[in-house]
């Protein structure tokens, strides 16, 4: 048992390098006629080497690394999507608090006002997605990317849906999770074209 | 390293900060770039699982962007990213006593760490160190939550008692008293291994 009363605080903190120059050089002068902090520092000393060592090996994966920036802009992209829905979802909840007597035929003009647009467009032309990316790429031209990604996977699960399962109602889910997701965006007019039979277009044309 | 690169360093976070407040998006990547080793090294220490490390440190860079937009520079940029960290740490491990989940082994070791370097390597002597440092860890890990956080910001992530006490919202003192009775702990859980000649 160490007798003297310095030993563990201050051996603890001279070995971990915690006590200021003044404090360092007092000790220093204690430990020549001290054996019981001499003991206590060489054990503490040998101690935090064995710890230091001990961690070094934990390695780091490169390859996680490399992918958190990239993986940070994307559920960035996910949030963004849903952050948008739910605006969408307190436009149209204010507006039909405001309007209750007229929230039928609000959303029965708007079905409406859809199905025209869908019928009137025909020229189907989707917006390129860009999937370099670049270092001087701005975070906000990233989250854009990636949702514009989600888009167009969701599009090509639509098509694939559509054609290989025959599965009109999975189609059409997909498809309106489509709508749902380019709220805000400029794939708005685009999205709202989209039927089960421009898809058919759509698909025939290559996108 | 290019002059540009050479640029980059001399910018402190907290102008990174002030740049990205005002709409230079890349900032953040800067920020990014210069952390994410570190809080990644930080959690793989906490938590010791490489893939519950990764998606903790995407979620404080998540968090951090979008609250970044607010910060104020009350403390240092990189204390309070610890924080997020350190809090996130907590959280993690309160979710994994409630729900334990028993793994044969949490920290794998990657099977090129098994394979011989060089022609002179020792792989009795590699293994005997794996070894050691397995039984180190496992020391550490037996320190309660406070005692591990505390140590593992002071030792391995070089803050100082300061900046650990801001991190954790602790006063100063208390962080002493826990590191403290950490290494007072460490020493009654490993001295027997230089004792004994095992080491």
């Amino acid at each position: 048992m160490p007798r003297c009363n310095k030993s563990e605080g201050h051996a603890i903190d001279y070995a971990s390098k915690l006590l200021s120059t003044a404090e360092a050089e007092a000790f220093e002068r204690h430990l020549k006629r001290c054996s019981d902090c001499n003991k206590a520092v060489e054990s503490f000393t040998t101690l935090l080497n064995l710890t230091d060592m001990a961690e070094k090996e934990v390695l780091l994966p490169e390859v996680a690394l490399q992918d958190i920036e990239m993986n940070v802009y994307k559920r960035l992209a996910a949030t963004q999507e849903v952050s948008v829905l739910s605006r969408l979802w307190s436009y149209l909840t204010n507006f039909a608090f405001l309007f209750q007597w007229q929230r039928i035929a609000a959303a029965g003009t708007a079905v409406i006002v859809l199905i025209t647009t869908a019928v009137l467009v025909s020229e189907l032309r989707q917006p390129k997605v860009e999937l370099q990316l670049s270092d001087s790429q701005s975070a906000d031209a990233r989250i854009e990317q990636y949702l514009q990604q989600d888009i167009q996977r969701n599009l090509d699960d639509a098509m694939i849906t559509r054609h290989l399962r025959n599965d009109a109602w999975e189609t059409d889910s997909r498809l309106q999770r489509v709508k749902e997701q380019v709220e805000g965006t400029n794939w708005v007019k685009f999205a709202n074209a989209l039927t089960d039979t421009n898809i058919t277009q759509a698909a025939a044309k290559g996108y | 390293m290019s002059v540009a690169e050479s640029m980059d360093k001399l910018i402190d976070d907290e102008m990174l900060v002030s740049q990205f407040q005002a709409g230079r998006q890349n900032a953040f990547d800067e920020l990014m770039k210069r952390y994410k080793s570190k809080i990644f090294s930080y959690l793989l220490r906490s938590v010791r699982n490489y893939e519950d490390a990764e998606d903790i440190t995407i979620e404080v860079f998540f968090k951090a962007y979008r609250a970044l937009e607010n910060w104020q520079p009350k403390a240092k940029f990189s204390t309070w990213l610890y924080k997020i960290a350190a809090n996130l740490a907590i959280d993690y491990h309160r979710a994994k006593a409630r729900h334990p989940v028993y793994a044969l082994e949490d920290m794998e070791i990657p099977e090129a760490n098994l394979v011989a370097t060089d022609q002179y390597s020792n792989p009795v002597k590699e293994v005997e160190e794996q070894e050691l440092g397995r039984i180190i860890r496992e020391a550490v890990d037996q320190l309660s939550p406070k005692q591990k956080s505390v140590f593992i910001l002071n030792r391995y992530e070089g803050l100082q008692l300061k900046e650990v006490a801001e991190t954790l919202g602790m006063a100063e003192g208390t962080v002493k008293i826990h590191l403290h009775r950490a290494m007072k702990r460490l020493q009654t859980l490993l001295q027997p291994l230089w004792e004994n000649n095992e080491i």
